[in-house]
């Protein structure tokens, strides 16, 4: 880690006035970031009081060229007002990966993007940094874990794959959701143990049940199902007989995921019940009146212990907290 | 859009062969019997027109697609097959695949058109997928390869929501298509930031229901519409409105009237879009 915060240090070397025309605009910059209300309110305000805090900008050692690291929508300001100069604070040039960071670091990830380009910054990050932590991952680009292990999940994947997500024709395009659920079901050990099993091949198969009318895959959360028969095989020490299902469901497109079903009841029963009695502890815990119960210490870590523990198990099936 | 013949000629073999021959290779087989079935969805007092409307389908076979990217590459500005005579670096991606697919039907003809077939070019042709991992300069090009564009609203969406976190800012970026709309190159110029290169301009005159279409009367026009409502209730005159006659191989734009595509219990296309 003291490596990579090496790598990631800027030098400060001045504020000073540049042209504003001089200044190119970050090559990794999201382009399409900026809203038109916002910029027009800051427009204003530069208009009012003009630009108060200097852009963060370098200067390319290849081609010369003063970058924008920190600052751009300032800038589309500058050129509206037609500004001829824009006060800058030049840093040393940053190396890639100090620029994708600091890109991630002030573009947070919006909601409604596409979750693949964010995957593929994050490959570029992974590879210069040769870090490929989660949790480190995190700490520098300031995204979400559950969105970071989603992006890692994307890349597992081979890049034909990858290029569904990124079709230009909205008909073709897949969401990211279709690979990041299937994930789980290649991944599975007993799976590529299966003689039959050819990852890409079996993707293919996934696909055309899900793309091709009737839809055998109607929903992408269907995966979960698979997966749900897959580890009750397991315990119950039938894979061979898994296996032997599995390869009809994925070579025969109308075969319905019902026949993957083994002991899908008993876990199906107990889930049943387990939400029955969650329904009810919700209803307590909802009902306690917290000044009353405040002295009561031993209620207060129980809660914190139940936090934790669901903290944990929502994480580990890959839900957003 | 084709000329169609004149009001009153008989739906004859010729006529039929002409029809067959022109429709071949689309990706669903259309027979001398799924013609007739189509025409027989029509009136009997309005199958004249709809031969016609068959008469003036201007499908855009391989070979011309192939001609139109030969054509365009060949005017790119800096392009040479030899690579020591070219600007800066060249990288070719489609824009669009084929659906469900990672294989790409585009690209091969847009190879095989500009004699980029052989391993030695392989590395030419990127994934989109691969758009961050190089470094580019202003001297390069990536080149995005796609077949139509009715009003730029695919290819304005697609830029918004992704392309432009992972198309390097640097490169000239070309959208290379064999046919698109006037409306949609404006479009396109205005909200990205790439160059339209196309070979087949599509304009009003080529809008059925354009005043400035001069093959059919006001009156087939008014007829047309009424059978498109039939096939697409909520985009009669196909999607912005285009009214093209156009297809493709691939597949028939969803900017061509709906009678050609639409397929449901009401009305069966020539050209469906889906399997």
């Amino acid at each position: 880690m003291e490596k990579n915060q090496d790598m990631l240090g800027a030098e400060g070397i001045g504020v000073k006035n540049v042209p504003t025309l001089e200044l190119k605009p970050n090559p990794h910059n999201p382009r399409m970031l900026f809203d038109r209300k916002p910029l027009e309110i800051l427009r204003e305000s530069i208009k009012r009081v003009g630009i108060l805090v200097p852009l963060t900008v370098y200067r390319e050692r290849r081609t010369g060229h003063l970058v924008i690291l920190d600052g751009q929508r300032r800038w589309i300001c500058a050129q509206n007002l037609k500004l001829e100069t824009v006060p800058v604070n030049e840093v040393a040039e940053p190396s890639l990966a100090q620029n994708i960071v600091t890109m991630f670091q002030i573009h947070k990830l919006r909601e409604d993007w596409e979750l693949m380009p964010t995957a593929l910054k994050l490959e570029v990050l992974m590879r210069e940094l040769k870090e490929t932590n989660a949790a480190r991952l995190v700490e520098l680009t300031g995204l979400e874990e559950a969105v970071v292990v989603r992006c890692k999940k994307l890349l597992y994947y081979p890049k034909g794959y990858q290029d569904m997500m990124l079709d230009a024709d909205p008909d073709k395009r897949l969401k990211a959701d279709f690979f990041i659920e299937l994930y789980s079901v290649i991944t599975d050990r007993d799976l590529k143990k299966m003689s039959w099993f050819r990852r890409d091949r079996f993707i293919d198969q996934m696909l055309e049940k899900y793309l091709i009318a009737p839809k055998i895959i109607k929903s992408v959360t269907d995966f979960r199902l698979i997966k749900q028969h897959m580890t009750n095989a397991r315990k119950a020490g039938k894979q061979h007989q898994l296996s032997s299902r599995l390869q009809r469901f994925a070579e025969k497109r109308e075969v319905p995921i019902e026949t993957l079903e083994l002991s899908e009841a008993k876990v199906h029963a107990t889930a049943s019940k387990l939400v029955r009695d969650v329904v009810r502890i919700k209803t307590a815990i909802g009902q306690i009146d917290v000044e009353s119960y405040y002295g009561e210490g031993e209620l207060w870590d129980a809660l914190v212990e139940l936090m934790h523990l669901l903290q944990q198990k929502l994480r580990e099936a890959d839900k957003r907290i | 859009m084709r000329h169609p013949l004149l009001p009153g000629c008989r739906i004859d073999a010729t006529r039929m062969r002409t029809w067959l021959d022109s429709f071949e290779g689309y990706r669903v087989a259309v027979s001398q019997g799924a013609i007739e079935r189509w025409i027989e969805q029509f009136d009997p007092g309005h199958r004249d027109m709809a031969a016609r409307i068959l008469d003036s389908v201007d499908f855009i076979n391989k070979l011309r697609i192939q001609a139109a990217f030969r054509t365009i590459l060949q005017s790119l500005p800096g392009w040479s097959i030899q690579e020591n005579q070219r600007l800066g670096k060249w990288r070719f991606v489609p824009f669009s695949g084929s659906s469900g697919t990672s294989a790409d039907s585009m690209i091969h003809l847009f190879r095989m058109a500009n004699a980029l077939t052989s391993r030695q070019f392989n590395k030419l042709f990127i994934y989109r997928r691969d758009l961050l991992q190089e470094d580019y300069t202003e001297n390069d090009t990536i080149v995005f390869i796609d077949d139509f564009s009715g009003t730029g609203t695919q290819a304005c969406n697609s830029w918004r929501e992704f392309f432009s976190e992972i198309v390097p800012l640097r490169p000239k970026k070309v959208l290379a298509l064999v046919a698109i709309s006037i409306r949609a190159q404006q479009r396109i110029t205005r909200e990205t930031e790439l160059e339209v290169w196309n070979d087949i301009q599509l304009r009003d005159s080529d809008n059925i229901f354009h005043d400035e279409c001069l093959h059919f009367t006001a009156l087939d026009k008014q007829i047309t519409l009424r059978y498109c409502r039939r096939a697409d209730r909520s985009n009669p005159r196909g999607f912005g409105d285009c009214g093209y006659v156009v297809v493709f191989p691939e597949r028939c734009p969803n900017n061509s009237i709906p009678v050609l595509y639409m397929s449901h219990q009401r009305w069966r296309g020539l050209f469906p879009r889906h399997d």
